[in-house]
Formats: structure tokens, C-alpha cells, sequence
């Protein structure tokens, strides 16, 4: 059976669909059957970050409408071989989605698949509660600033309560902490909350943290997962945050201040 | 004749005055049904029911005579107080009149708005929660934003911090023994001798027994120790705890 993993915030735009894609591919890349699925019906992105935008044909709305099967819907990736992507409708709203058709298509999916990542739509609404209804476990994208933090306490909240093992009261929804556009200087600065402030107030384990970087924003743009930029820093936290999810040990990193060189040091005049 | 009069020597002054009124609108004239509604409210929220002073608002109903009489002796034994009645056509007024409240015309529309329209609250539904041999509740884990964690009957301990935009609620005191960033409300049914602690105080609210302070009240120095908090003449006090 798949390993079902909501990627959720809250907040809009703080990089779950990037996140979602850059970690679908990297278990992908560690040798395990992935799907990613885009359930922001309406405005959907996640075709784009993968870069098969060009290939969409059926979506995830028509496979629950019963107007395409499922292997019709599911684009193959083109870079990594075990790496599947399901669109969502463009066309269409949130409502089109059913609890009985979410379900379905996870069950399908489920024996095929070992990882099933749920891209959930910005917000606490319908389309978001569907995208976390079924999950085993969530990764709660948070940048570091207050509203960003506030809102996925809130989701960390639904998340104890409405989902499937919440309300069957089995296991809680595994949560894991993803902190993305991490800034170490302007941390320093005072100008965002500091990786300890949103672990307390949060309260749960931290996977990864991303840090702010061009390469992402050049990802997005390129629909290549930032995932295969194997130089770039983010590209590297990300492969650390799947690691992390497949059990194994990872020191964290990109979270401290680059230490300055010698020459800086002795001409910079500051105290540090 | 000078139209100067010694204060003293006056044995009232009218003032104008708005004063918040709880006004009742009737949405059935039988007053066996507003009895059965009262019970049920009484049951849920008793700390309302004190005397409370209404305001009958029979705008909604298209009766020209009521049983102004029996619907004011159910407010009663519920513990509300008629002090006047709002619309309706003459003879509710001259009835009004003759049971000794006042009348007051319809009011233009839609200002008044549904004071029981609250929006729902999901309860946090997690957990870690049993009920402690005292009546109150012992609560393990965060209280996340959105989440009401509440003891109607007794004291509230919180182990974990209540996140800002999350509430606990408690009859008596409520303890948090973690960061308390969200709202706190001790003492809901009036019990002036509770008292809110935690370790570590960024509240939004604080309140006891309705006397309450918003964060911008809180004495800046106090933020992020520990304290507690208490009503002393009618103040809220919060004292530091270290």
C-alpha cells in the first residue's frame, strides 16, 4: 500500500507545489514508484513546475467524473522514470472534487504506487480538506514569518481533526515541519523569525528547510524540479528533506550564517 | 429668580445614556414555545440568565394582540427581565403600558444584528484530554490556532502552549503550563475568584470573570515571563510569578 503525503500550508504561495514537485521527484530519483497530484482545481500550477504542461490531456476531475480512467489521466515524467504526475482541471472548481472520487482514485493509485504526494490547494476549504482528508502524513510548508506560522498552526489543527485517521481515531496524520525561503542574513537581521521561534511555536518535527534561492525561482520558471539542480542549495536541502523522509539521518543545513573569509574578517571592521 | 440651582440641592438629573441591551425578538407569540427554547438556553449558558435586563422586539410578528402578559411571566422565571417592548401595533403598546414597561418604536432595519449568529468553533477534537476529579479538564498537547479547548464546569490545565487565535475557556481557572500566545477566558459563568497562570505570557486576551485586557494593555516588561492573573477591584491584575 502507498504511503499517502499531503504537502499543505494555508497560506498561499509560500512553495507547497514547488516543494511538492521538487519532493515527488527526488523520491522518484531514490528509486521509488511516486505520484504527485495537483488538487488545486481551478488554478493549477503544478503541470507547469514539472514542466509537462504541453502533455495534459485528462485531469484528475474527469477521472472522478468517470469521463477518463486513471492511466489515461497520468502523465509519465519525462527526466525520471518512476515519477508519474496527475493534473488538476483548469476549467473547473473545487466542488467538481468528491470524497468518494478522491478516495477511489487513491485506493487505484495506492496499489501501484509506493508514494502518493497530495498537492493541497492554498486555504482551509473544501479543496484543501479533500487533499488532506486521506492522508498517512503531511508536510506543513512554513516560511519564516508570523502569518505564514499562524496559518499552519491552523492546519496543523484541521489536521488532528479532519482527516480519515482523525476521525476513525487511528493513528494521528504524521506531521513534518518544511520551512522554505529560510534567509539566514535577514534572520539575523531580526527581519524573519529564527528556525527556533517557528519550531516552538509550531511544535512538531522539522524534515527540511529550504533556503531562499535563486535556483527555485529559475526552477519554477524552467518547470524543472529544482530537485535535479544537484549544485544549487536548495536542490540539495530538498534531496536532505527526502532523505529525511525515508527514515535516514541528515544533519541539517543552510541554516547558519555563511562564516566570513579571512579577508572579510580583518577588512570588515565589524565586531563579528 | 436665578437660574443657577446648587447642585445639592437637586435630587436627580437626567442624562442620555446608551447602554447595552440584550433585545429578544420574538419570532413566535406562543409562550409555551419560548418557555421550551428558554430551558434549553438556560441549561447551555446559565451565566446569562442573572436578571438579565430585555428588550422584547415583537417587530417580526404579524399579531396585533399577544399574550404580552404570560411571555413576560416565562422571561421571568427564566431569570430575564422585561424592561420594555419594541413594535408592534397599538394594543401591544397600550398592553405594554399597562403591565408597566416601556415602548419603544420599530427599529429602521437592519442594524440590529443576531447576537447568537456566532460562527461555528471546531473543538479540538485531538486528544489528549480527561476530565479531572474536580470537575475541570486537563488538556496534553498544543491548542492550535482556530481550536477552543473549553471547561465549562471546572478549572482548565493546558499542558503545551495555547497558540496565538486559539481560546481556552474554563469555569474556573485556567493554567498553561507552556507559552499562552491566544486568547484566555476564566471565571465564564462570573466566578470573580479565578485566575489565569502560565509560564510564559503573550496572550491576546486575558479575561476573568469578563473583566478583561487586550495584549496592547499588558505591561510590556511582563511579556514572556511568567505570571498570574487575578481580579482585584474589578481590576485585572497580572503579576509576575519568577
Amino acid at each position: 500500500m502507498a504511503k499517502i503525503i499531503v504537502v499543505t500550508s494555508g497560506k498561499g504561495g509560500v512553495g507547497k507545489t514547488t516543494s511538492a514537485a521538487a519532493i515527488a521527484t527526488g523520491l522518484a530519483l531514490r528509486g521509488n514508484k511516486t505520484v504527485v497530484i495537483d488538487f488545486d482545481v481551478g488554478l493549477r500550477n503544478l503541470d507547469l513546475i514539472m514542466g509537462c504542461e504541453r502533455r495534459v490531456v485528462y485531469d484528475l476531475v474527469n477521472v472522478i467524473q468517470g469521463e477518463a480512467g486513471l492511466n489515461q489521466a497520468l502523465i509519465r515524467d519525462k527526466r525520471v522514470d518512476n515519477l508519474h504526475i496527475l493534473p488538476a482541471s483548469q476549467t473547473r472548481d473545487k466542488d467538481a472534487l468528491t470524497s468518494e472520487g478522491v478516495e477511489k482514485v487513491l485506493d487505484t493509485l495506492g496499489k501501484d504506487f509506493d508514494y502518493i504526494l497530495c498537492d493541497s490547494p492554498a486555504g482551509i476549504e473544501r479543496g484543501a480538506q479533500l487533499a488532506m482528508y486521506y492522508a498517512d502524513e503531511a508536510i506543513v510548508v512554513t516560511n519564516p514569518e508570523v502569518s505564514s506560522v499562524r496559518d499552519s498552526d491552523r492546519i496543523l489543527g484541521l489536521l488532528a481533526s479532519k482527516t480519515r485517521r482523525a476521525e476513525r481515531g487511528e493513528d494521528p496524520v504524521k506531521e513534518h515541519l518544511l520551512i522554505t525561503r529560510y534567509n539566514a542574513t535577514r534572520v539575523d537581521h531580526g527581519d524573519m523569525l529564527n528556525l527556533e521561534d517557528i519550531r516552538e511555536i509550531l511544535a512538531i518535527d522539522l524534515i527540511g528547510l529550504i533556503p531562499e534561492s535563486e535556483a527555485v525561482l529559475r526552477a519554477s520558471n524552467q518547470g524543472v524540479p529544482v530537485t535535479h539542480d544537484d549544485n544549487s542549495d536548495a536542490g540539495q536541502a530538498y534531496m536532505d528533506t527526502v532523505s529525511r523522509l525515508l527514515g535516514e539521518e541528515v544533519p541539517l543545513r543552510f541554516h547558519e550564517l555563511q562564516k566570513k573569509s579571512l579577508l572579510s574578517r580583518m577588512f570588515g571592521g565589524g565586531r563579528r | 429668580m436665578s437660574l443657577k440651582v446648587d447642585r445639592a440641592d437637586m435630587a436627580f438629573t437626567f442624562k442620555g445614556g446608551m447602554l447595552p441591551m440584550t433585545v429578544m425578538e420574538l419570532a413566535s407569540a406562543d409562550p409555551e414555545r419560548i418557555r421550551e427554547q428558554l430551558s434549553g438556553k438556560l441549561s447551555q449558558s446559565p451565566a446569562f440568565f442573572q436578571h438579565t435586563p430585555v428588550v422584547l422586539s415583537v417587530e417580526k410578528l404579524d399579531e396585533p394582540h399577544l399574550a404580552l402578559e404570560r411571555i413576560c411571566a416565562v422571561c421571568r422565571t427564566h431569570k430575564l427581565l422585561p424592561v420594555a417592548v419594541r413594535g408592534g401595533a397599538d394594543p401591544v403598546k397600550q398592553s405594554a403600558w399597562a403591565l408597566g414597561l416601556g415602548w419603544f418604536p420599530p427599529s429602521d432595519g437592519a442594524r440590529a444584528r443576531a447576537l447568537e449568529e456566532v460562527p461555528p468553533v471546531e473543538t479540538a477534537t485531538l486528544g489528549a484530554s480527561e476530565p479531572a476529579a474536580s470537575g475541570g479538564r486537563i488538556y496534553r498537547g498544543t491548542v492550535r490556532s482556530g481550536q477552543q479547548v473549553s471547561a465549562p464546569d471546572g478549572d482548565l490545565v493546558v499542558i503545551g502552549a495555547v497558540n496565538a487565535g486559539a481560546e481556552v475557556l474554563a469555569a474556573g481557572s485556567i493554567h498553561v503550563y507552556g507559552a499562552l500566545r491566544g486568547r484566555a477566558l476564566a471565571g465564564i459563568h462570573g466566578d470573580t475568584e479565578a485566575g489565569i497562570f502560565c509560564r510564559e505570557l503573550h496572550a491576546e486576551l486575558l479575561s476573568v470573570a469578563g473583566n478583561y485586557k487586550r495584549l496592547e494593555d499588558i505591561d510590556p516588561h511582563l511579556l514572556g515571563s511568567s505570571v498570574q492573573v487575578a481580579l482585584r477591584d474589578a481590576q485585572l491584575g497580572i503579576t509576575s510569578l519568577a
